[in-house]
């Protein structure tokens, strides 16, 4: 078992190696980089300064750039250098811790990842947490009550969550609810920090509402399905008849008996917290215009900040990989018929 | 998760997968007579009965029993009175019992309907019309041809034809022109300018967007793309998927290993990112953007499909068919596969599900098709820029995600009667 997890983790290395090879390789050979930016600005600068003069021309109508300041810009991005010698050159930095700086932020790469933390943390901690609160009862609730008017119409409830994307249902509730009762996004108002304490507090809360419902409405359905499956499943074993003929309570038979084995597929879901809580959304933070990890992935795309994405993406394939590896340690340790070899 | 865990983009069907996943591994006795643990659950060898794991696997087809009520009544009736009909192929009786079904087989009707009326949308929503009767000569401009409006009399529009403005003026002045209109006399790509972001009106039923295109048009047009671009992809990836995954099982040994290996590799990758990625580049058309879908989310179904293989491979059909001299794509697509079908078809319609969020998320994030295609998720991104607070401008928003949450809730109704026809789950409870 030690040596299965030992070389679990030892495989960490090449998937992570070859994953980032691939976005670098992608990252570096597309068109528009910052390299281009670079170029094109230099480019409008002169064409702005200059006079443009009569049909320039070069492309984009711009001054052509001299050949030694290309040479030197090209330098400076590394791009004289080919391809996998410059991701030799960002994996050494990066293991060093060093990042390189984000052009559009003009800050260290590390710091502006990191300044992102606690959003995504706060989110994804609260969203966990309800999500593991209301699902577990719930479910177990509707196993016990199976088929039941309750648990039909539940179902439909939760079916219909489970095909309605977070982000939608979140626009949706924006549209409904924002601007009178809730606020339009944001992770807190301007001016949060000279409120006094209390309304810091209202005020968070206010903006959490929201995108937590939005965050978690994906994941609610698929746990609770989970846990009513689970709880059925075990009511239907043999163990369960043998608790009912000793004469046990049909509270104790379902509570201490049954319940306790059914848990273990929930169990194991919480292995996967860790990239539950440093994963940003895209879209629901775009929805909601929150500054955490999902949005800053996402503008550092569209800006082309090569250093902040590639950045991002070394904490999102190290949070995957521990985290898959965290969930079979746990499905191991709560489960002993589980054997990894 | 890496951080794009939750945006769902990738298709990855989490309900479905969880339980074939679970069915996968129990190894149960072939057919389980399902009906007398469906009926009663009162004794303990009815339990037992009950107890036992769903078969997924129809070695023996024609013998297994479903759950369903006409099934069963189908069965007794081939059973009892030797010489009557025979009994009806497993397939035939799932859809029988997928048909008895109400709310998902209503569901797949309208939505066929829907989806097959959509492919006329062009004659049924379009700002060119159908038929045009001027100074004796008859016109057909929604199928294809162009015609500026000098040709019809409204002096200085060289551009396409006003045909609205024509319709309206050809009967208020009477005499031998005419024109018919398409029902809804409006273009999904047409901007008007004199009527931009105006709220449902008589004239624009669901108001107009930022740029004066009619959202009614836009949402109708957006409802063709979403299942289109759905079922392409998702039928992309099961071949895919399906074929790799039995590959590897039937072939195992290193080709398994070291394919396993890359597929995890790949799976790695956040695919969300390299989408955008690339589409931020290339302006995906819908092709590109289906193929790089595809190549994303082809491993999600090979999982599935190996371990079938595997265990599927050992039996004795199997060996028989290898002794009659069968080639492998033949003991893999004709005698495997079947067996193998079921789990495939109950979580379709969970992976169109998947699609249509997969597209109306990148549309709203701006990497999907290019403009102006009608996208439901583009509709809603413009939308939301033009929100601000207390209802402003709400149909931009709730339109398209009212249409596409309709959509999906009728793909969800399909998808929970198809699995239930194809894959029941029975539970007993003993009390």
């Amino acid at each position: 078992m030690f040596n299965y997890f030992l070389r679990r983790f030892l495989l960490i290395i090449p998937t992570f190696v070859i994953t980032t090879f691939v976005v670098f390789v992608i990252l570096q050979e597309t068109p528009g980089g910052p390299f281009e930016q670079e170029m094109l600005k230099i480019q409008m600068k002169g064409a702005a300064g200059g006079d443009v003069g009569a049909g320039g021309g070069s492309k984009g109508g711009g001054v052509e750039i001299p050949e030694q300041a290309k040479q030197e810009l090209m330098k400076y991005f590394d791009l004289d250098k080919p391809v996998p010698v410059r991701y030799i050159l960002w994996l050494g930095k990066m293991a060093r811790g060093d990042f390189g700086q984000s052009y559009t932020y003009s800050e260290p790469v590390l710091g502006v990842i990191i300044s992102r933390f606690p959003v995504s943390i706060y989110f994804g901690l609260i969203g966990f947490l309800l999500s593991y609160i209301i699902c577990v009862p719930l479910g177990i609730y509707k196993a016990i009550k199976h088929n039941s008017a309750f648990d039909l119409v539940s179902s439909t409830i939760v079916f219909i969550g489970y095909s309605i994307p977070g982000w939608a249902l979140g626009a949706v509730l924006l549209v409904l609810f924002g601007g009178k009762y809730f606020p339009l996004g944001e992770f807190r108002s301007a001016g949060w920090e000279d409120l006094p304490f209390w309304d810091q507090v209202w005020d968070q809360i206010h903006h959490t509402i929201l995108p937590v419902i939005a965050y978690m409405v994906g994941g609610f359905a698929t746990l609770t399905v989970l846990m009513k499956n689970s709880l059925l499943e075990n009511l239907g074993q043999d163990y369960v008849r043998t608790a009912f003929a000793k004469g046990l309570t049909e509270r104790r038979v379902i509570f201490v008996h049954a319940l306790r084995n059914s848990l273990i597929p929930i169990a194991t879901g919480l292995g996967g917290f860790l990239g539950l809580i440093f994963a940003g959304s895209f879209l629901v933070e775009k929805t909601f215009n929150i500054d955490g990890l999902g949005l800053l992935g996402y503008r550092s795309i569209i800006n082309r900040d090569y250093t902040v994405v590639m950045g991002t993406l070394v904490f999102g394939i190290l949070v995957q990989l521990t985290g898959n590896i965290f969930r079979d340690i746990l499905y191991a340790a709560i489960d002993p018929r589980i054997q990894f070899k | 998760m890496d951080h794009t865990s939750k945006d769902n983009i990738i298709p990855r069907d989490d309900l479905p997968r969880e339980e074939i996943k679970e069915k996968g591994e129990q190894v149960g006795p072939l057919d389980v007579p399902q009906e007398e643990a469906h009926e009663s659950h009162a004794t303990p060898a009815d339990a037992m009965l009950a107890r036992a794991p769903l078969p997924i696997r129809h070695t023996v087809p024609d013998t297994e029993v479903e759950a369903s009520q006409p099934a069963q009544k189908n069965i007794r009736e081939a059973t009892g009175d030797a010489g009557a009909k025979p009994p009806l192929s497993i397939f035939k009786r799932r859809v029988r019992k997928f048909k008895s079904l109400k709310r998902g087989y209503w569901s797949f009707i309208i939505l066929t309907f829907l989806y097959a009326i959509s492919f006329a949308l062009p004659l049924l929503i379009n700002s060119k019309a159908l038929i045009l009767h001027y100074n004796g000569t008859t016109y057909f401009p929604a199928f294809g041809t162009f015609h500026s409006g000098q040709e019809f009399g409204q002096t200085g529009i060289k551009a396409e034809a006003n045909y609205r403005t024509l319709h309206d003026q050809f009967k208020q002045s009477g005499g031998d022109n005419w024109v018919v209109m398409p029902l809804y006399p409006w273009d999904p790509y047409e901007n008007d300018y004199n009527a931009v972001i105006q709220p449902p009106s008589e004239q624009h039923l669901f108001g107009t967007d930022d740029t004066g295109r009619d959202v009614f048009a836009r949402m109708c047009y957006g409802f063709n793309v979403s299942i289109s671009f759905a079922l392409v992809l998702t039928l992309l990836t099961y071949v895919l998927g399906t074929v790799a995954g039995a590959a590897m099982g039937y072939y195992g040994g290193k080709i398994d290993l070291y394919f396993q290996r890359l597929i995890e590799i790949w799976e790695t990758i956040p695919a969300l990112n390299v989408i955008i990625i690339v589409s931020a580049i290339l302006v995906p058309n819908f092709l590109i953007l289906v193929s790089l879908l595809v190549l994303f989310g082809w491993t999600a179904m090979t999982a599935y499909m190996r371990g079938e293989v595997y265990r599927e491979k050992a039996k004795d059909y199997v060996a028989a068919a290898i002794s009659l001299g069968a080639t492998d794509s033949q003991i893999i697509f004709k005698h495997i596969l079947p067996n193998s079908l079921t789990p495939l078809i109950a979580s379709f319609p969970f992976a169109i599900v998947g699609g249509i969020t997969a597209l109306v998320g990148l549309d709203f994030l701006g990497f999907g098709l290019a403009p102006p295609t009608s996208s439901w998720g583009q509709m809603v991104s413009v939308g939301l820029t033009n929100f601000s607070g207390d209802f402003s401008n709400w149909w931009l928003v709730l339109v398209p995600l009212s249409a596409m949450f309709l959509t999906l809730l009728l793909v969800t109704f399909i998808g929970e009667g198809i699995r239930e026809a194809f894959d029941p789950k029975v539970f007993s409870r003993l009390r």
